[in-house]
């Protein structure tokens, strides 16, 4: 187990920022941790990477006590925090062979080159950080999170400020180093496509306590949640011919929106759509089940 | 290479190579031209004498290297706060001793800038007198650790109170208190509470020594007691930076 968190209590003050967040993400496991504004991701994080010590609870990270074993834990965690700031008059290159330098890491300029290459920011070496655009500092924060060979990643917001393309490449930088690395990723972020496309497991926290966590697949077959898609059917085909399955939510032309519930296997659903005459000439999903479970559980939250 | 050597790299990398670093310098050396001229005119006149000339300057290069040096202090963690770059170094395998003796590094270098440069000046105005040399060593010996003192505090305040205008302010503030004596007249200073503030203020043991080798050509036995204040203050600001970075929340 990579990071393992239970009943795990922080005041700051008099103030209980958090109040019960558990969390488990095993080696290779993409974790997504979620929450509205102000729930205490940022301050769970803080936790987990040592920067603060929990007023009751455990905590574990990589088999580490993070409060007693900071400088042991950080040597092996790779982080990238919401706040992305570096020292802007250095160069991308000088400053990433400086943060390598104070991790012990021998990397030399062409093992920089390499990695701001798989960050997607080759040839910016000699660019002062100043010049950078948001996007590129994102970038350049994934790459200073990963100079150590992280056994554990922890993303606050990677995506953001990335156009669809850079989005696509951290995706796939990341689904690189989780399944074929082993390495485990804490990923905060309010960007439910990211991770609908990357998560495997979900925990999502309010008010400092952890409401739901488990497996996705889990989650939204237990809750029912349901999942939408969009269609494209041959022209003219009639809606009345919808299995029960699938629910038909409106229609524009060619184009159908429809719901299918999270505990029906999406494919017999489209076979029975088949089967019933409809021809179809494209899927898509439209955030669906899981925008719908994060929604019924912190509207729940805020209601209580 | 050593964490600390790498922060200090940096820290004096950004302070000499910037802008910043380059008309702090300049405006050093505008500052001591203008002095040394009226302090020069001064003698010429006989209005003074050389070695009063030397202890106003050394009194004037201290009081520089520490406003210097609590404007670097307060930036070090604050600024580094406000502008981002704090959270990956503490996020780094890096203790809190390190990162406060990493940020000193830059500013001994800051420091040693300045004494360096303040040498000609000293030269110009108190060449032709007596104790220039011990002039030149006690500016290293009682200057370095009371710079370094307000380096100290300048990082603690800044870990402390979170914002650079907050530090700076309360930094300069004690500054300004505790370089006082080189207002203050010789009537206040030999006053009971002028006689207490400089038996505790390093700045005062600073100046009351270049007062005792320039002007009075006293040995260096006679300053052991002011060099064991500097020295104190010294190590009690290093100690109050280290616990304040340590305790610093994010």
């Amino acid at each position: 187990m990579l990071v393992e968190i239970s009943k795990l209590k922080l005041n700051l003050g008099a103030h209980a920022v958090l109040r019960d967040v558990n969390l488990t993400l095993q080696k290779g496991q993409i974790y997504g941790l979620l929450g509205p504004n102000g729930a205490g991701k940022s301050t769970t994080i803080s936790v987990v990477t040592g920067l603060r010590a929990p007023t009751s609870g455990s905590v574990r990270v990589l088999g580490l006590d993070p409060a007693a074993d900071a400088l042991h834990l950080h040597s092996r965690i790779g982080v990238l925090a919401e706040q992305a700031g570096f020292y802007d008059w250095m160069s991308a290159g000088d400053y990433l062979l400086w943060v390598a330098r104070l991790y012990q890491k021998n990397l030399d300029k062409p093992g920089i080159a390499r990695l701001m290459g798989r960050v997607g920011l080759d040839g910016q070496s000699p660019a002062p950080i100043d010049t950078y655009s948001r996007g590129m500092r994102q970038r350049l924060g994934l790459a200073r999170a990963l100079i150590n060979q992280p056994e554990l990643l922890i993303l606050d917001e990677p995506t953001n400020g990335l156009d669809p393309r850079g989005r696509r490449e951290i995706h796939d930088v990341l689904l690189d180093l989780s399944v074929n690395q082993g390495v485990g990723i804490l990923l905060c972020t309010h960007l439910l496509d990211d991770v609908d496309r990357l998560c495997t497991r979900i925990g999502i926290i309010a008010q400092g306590r952890t409401l739901l966590e488990g497996s996705i697949a889990d989650l939204l077959s237990a809750q029912r949640a349901a999942v939408r898609y969009r269609l494209r059917v041959e022209a003219g085909e009639a809606a009345q011919q919808l299995p029960a399955e699938i629910t038909l939510l409106a229609r524009a032309g060619d184009w159908w929106h429809v719901e299918i519930a999270s505990h029906i296997e999406p494919a017999s659903a489209w076979r029975k759509l088949l089967y019933s005459g409809i021809r179809i000439d494209e899927i898509h999903r439209e955030g669906g089940g899981l925008e719908e479970l994060y929604l019924a559980v912190t509207e729940a939250k805020e209601a209580a | 290479m050593n964490p600390i050597t790498l922060i200090a790299r940096k820290e004096a990398g950004e302070l000499l190579m910037s802008g910043r670093g380059l008309a702090w310098l300049l405006a050093l050396s505008v500052i001591m031209s203008v002095l040394s001229l009226l302090l020069v005119s001064n003698t010429e006149l006989s209005l003074l004498d050389n070695a009063q000339v030397v202890y106003m300057v050394m009194g004037t290069v201290t009081a520089l290297g520490a406003l210097l040096a609590v404007v670097l202090g307060s930036d070090a963690v604050a600024g580094e706060r406000e502008r981002g770059s704090l959270m990956p170094l503490l996020l780094a395998p890096v203790t809190p001793s390190q990162i406060v003796f990493g940020k000193m590094g830059g500013q001994v270098a800051g420091w040693v800038v300045m004494y360096l440069l303040s040498l000609p000046y000293v030269w110009a105005v108190g060449s032709s007198g007596q104790n220039l040399t011990q002039a030149v060593a006690y500016l290293a010996l009682f200057g370095t650790p009371v710079v370094l003192g307000f380096g100290f505090l300048g990082i603690a305040l800044s870990a402390r109170l979170r914002s650079v205008r907050s530090a700076l302010l309360t930094s300069l503030i004690t500054l300004m208190l505790l370089a006082s004596p080189l207002l203050l007249g010789p009537s206040l200073r030999q006053s009971a509470i002028g006689k207490l503030f400089d038996a505790v203020n390093p700045f005062s043991a600073a100046v009351n020594s270049f007062d005792s080798v320039v002007i009075d050509s006293q040995p260096l036995a006679m300053q052991i007691n002011r060099l064991a204040i500097s020295l104190v203050w010294l190590v009690l600001t290093a100690v109050f930076a280290i616990r304040s970075v340590r305790k610093m929340e994010i």
